[in-house]
């Protein structure tokens, strides 16, 4: 008679976890049939039960057989009900990850954000706008508070970063400028480039760190609280609620807060001007105003208003679509912060050739 | 079992609700009276709330529609539904105060909006409104300051603020302790006694489903199994409703088909 050959292996009074970690390298085991003896067993913890359910379905794949001997039948009842059939994710097929799919998903995905991201622009131009002679869903103040909160409060750190900018400019500049003999070029120099470039870009990088993340913060969590579905149901627009006092609020402050970082900036130019030049003060402003014309300024104030749109749509943007918890508005803001400074840039460049 | 003669506030036609490709609700017709209490339940992640959003607009329906006073509910900017919506109090499953403000600002906000009442009379309506669900001083607290169950009532005093001819309420008296919980079945069947409003609300707890509804609605995987009066739900013999009044435990929890058998020796 040929024996096949077996393993028996005495289960210990208690099958609990820490034997299973011992173990496990009999579910490794694939040429002999197991047996195991439990009838010391006592106790069996989930570990254990899974661990025997494991090894029973690789002894049948493997053709070989596992015998329980001395089972109590409690134990084996325990075995029964956690022997429910086990559902594996479906594995991806080829198919799915074709190039062409993949591109195709990733094209639709794109146009589903465009095509929310548009909607979300034109329901806050509208409700900022014509909604407003339908109705008006802003708590009384609202507008005050939110140009207090995202105008007043920037003015300290905008100013102060466009004059240290602007010393830091004119500075770079004027040595250079010293070595030709062109000193007196710093005054429209530094004039034109704050008043042109770095006023309102500063501000609206600035903006866009402070405002825009406070935005999609905000959203984001009145979204994922159910706030927005609340005030759906009390018949107030979320959007006019949420979006458009600040919409304004920042149409508003951030032209001001633009004028006042390029003053700042002027300012500093203006002491390097004085201290490191030597250029009295007269011939600085006189050749600022001799260089400057309205159409930088033109230039200045519109690219202040189309950043704060920028800012307050893609900060909201961001919060609208929010999904899931705390973990997604932190997602999202961090995203609505960089995205808004990447594309706040980007129309920088792209007014250089049209303004 | 519905009684076709009685006057119906809400009426939903077929309604198929979907979450990208998972159906949630399967073509649901029924019709809540008006005056009446109805329950809705089923087992967690039926769809109760689901239904609750889709009636009231928030989820747009994959195919079906929802009347409520005849009036058909579109989507928000439809000023016929926003008209209708002013008339309905929601209370949602977790409160959804708006958490940057106070509770007395979150109760007064719907009239604020709705109404061109004198900010004193506002007032005077929140503290009634605070003081009907017990919470008579909380009104300078913030959201995020209350306990959950405080947040419900606050949330049920907000829904209330504007008296509205239609309430709905999903699972008020979830995280409540039983005498609050009696004590909010109490005040639900008191507005309806006083203002005759409708009230829909869904909840798992039997003894206020037994104290407060006139009519359920039972709701089984999307499906709807059972519409009509308490007492004959009540009087049904078997199936998943009476396993639900009985907490039975559900048969066949895991599907044991398939299973690999264990090959035994000498059972102890
Ligand atoms: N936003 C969503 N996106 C996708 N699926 C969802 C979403 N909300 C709910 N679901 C799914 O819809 C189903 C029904 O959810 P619903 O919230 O209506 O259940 P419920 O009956 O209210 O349960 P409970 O009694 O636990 O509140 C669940 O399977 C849930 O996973
Ligand atoms: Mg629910």
């Amino acid at each position: 008679m040929v024996s096949i050959s077996q393993k028996i292996i005495t289960i210990p009074p208690v099958l609990d976890r820490n034997w299973v970690e011992q173990s496990n390298s009999l579910l490794c085991e694939r040429n002999r049939n197991l047996i195991l003896d439990l009838s010391k067993t006592v106790r069996i913890d989930s570990a254990g039960l899974c661990f025997i359910k494991l090894l029973n379905l690789q002894c049948k794949n493997s053709g070989k057989k596992l015998i329980l001997r001395n089972i109590s039948s409690d134990h084996l009842n325990l075995l029964k009900t956690c022997n429910f059939p086990f559902q594996d994710k479906e594995s991806p097929d080829s198919f799915k990850n074709s190039f062409f799919v993949s591109t195709g998903d990733t094209f639709i995905k794109f146009m589903n954000n465009s095509v929310h991201a548009l909607s979300v622009l034109t329901e806050m131009l509208y409700w900022g706008t014509f909604g407003l002679l339908k109705k008006q869903d802003f708590k009384r103040g609202a507008l005050g508070e939110q140009m207090y909160q995202l105008g007043y409060k920037a003015f300290g750190i905008v100013t102060l970063l466009s004059f240290l900018i602007g010393i830091v400019l004119s500075l770079q500049s004027a040595m250079q400028l010293r070595n030709f003999g062109a000193g007196i070029f710093l005054a429209p120099l530094i004039g034109i480039t704050m008043v042109r470039e770095m006023g309102p870009l500063l501000t609206a990088i600035i903006l866009a760190g402070r405002t825009g993340s406070a935005t999609t913060a905000e959203i984001a969590t009145m979204g994922v609280g159910e706030e927005l579905d609340a005030l759906q149901t009390m018949g107030i627009n979320p959007i006019q609620f949420a979006v458009v006092p600040k919409f304004w609020a920042i149409s508003i402050t951030m032209p001001i807060l633009s004028i006042l970082a390029t003053a700042a900036g002027i300012l500093g130019g203006f002491f390097v001007a004085i201290f490191y030049l030597d250029l009295s003060s007269s011939i600085f402003w006189g050749e600022l105003s001799k260089h400057l014309h309205l159409r930088d300024l033109n230039a200045g104030f519109i690219k202040s208003v189309v950043f704060s749109w920028l800012i307050i749509w893609i900060g909201s943007y961001y919060g609208l679509r929010v999904r899931g918890g705390a973990e997604a508005v932190g997602r999202e803001t961090t995203a609505s912060v960089v995205t808004g400074i990447f594309i706040i840039i980007l129309a920088d460049a792209i007014f250089s050739f049209i303004l | 079992m519905l009684n076709p003669l009685k006057k119906d506030i809400v009426r939903i036609n077929n309604l198929v609700v979907k979450y990208g490709e998972n159906t949630i609700l399967n073509d649901i017709s029924t019709r809540f009276y008006s005056s009446e209490i109805r329950v809705i339940l089923g087992t967690s992640g039926c769809g109760k709330t689901t239904l609750l959003k889709s009636i009231i607009g928030l989820l747009k329906p994959f195919s079906g529609t929802v009347y409520i006073e005849n009036t058909e509910i579109k989507d928000q900017d439809d000023p016929e539904t926003v008209k209708i919506l002013k008339k309905i109090g929601v209370l949602f499953q977790n409160g959804a105060l708006l958490g940057s403000m106070t509770v007395g600002e979150n109760v007064a906000l719907p009239l604020q909006m709705h109404t061109n009442l004198p900010d004193s009379i506002i007032k005077e309506i929140v503290q009634l409104k605070l003081a009907q669900v017990d919470l008579p001083n909380a009104s300078e607290l913030y959201p995020g300051e209350l306990s959950g169950g405080m947040k419900k009532r606050a949330a049920l005093a907000r829904a209330l603020a504007l008296d509205p001819p239609l309430l709905f309420c999903d699972e008020p008296s979830a995280g409540l302790d039983p005498v609050t919980s009696a004590g909010l079945d109490e005040l639900l069947l008191k507005i309806r006694k006083t203002l005759g409003i409708t009230i829909i609300v869904v909840t798992h707890e039997l003894l206020s489903i037994e104290k407060i509804a006139d009519n359920i609605t039972f709701l089984s995987k999307g499906a709807l199994l059972f519409d009509g009066p308490l007492k004959d739900a009540l009087a049904l013999e078997k199936g998943p409703i009476v396993d639900f009044f009985k907490r039975h435990e559900p048969k066949n929890k895991f599907h044991l088909s398939n299973t690999t058998d264990f090959f035994v020796e000498n059972i102890k």
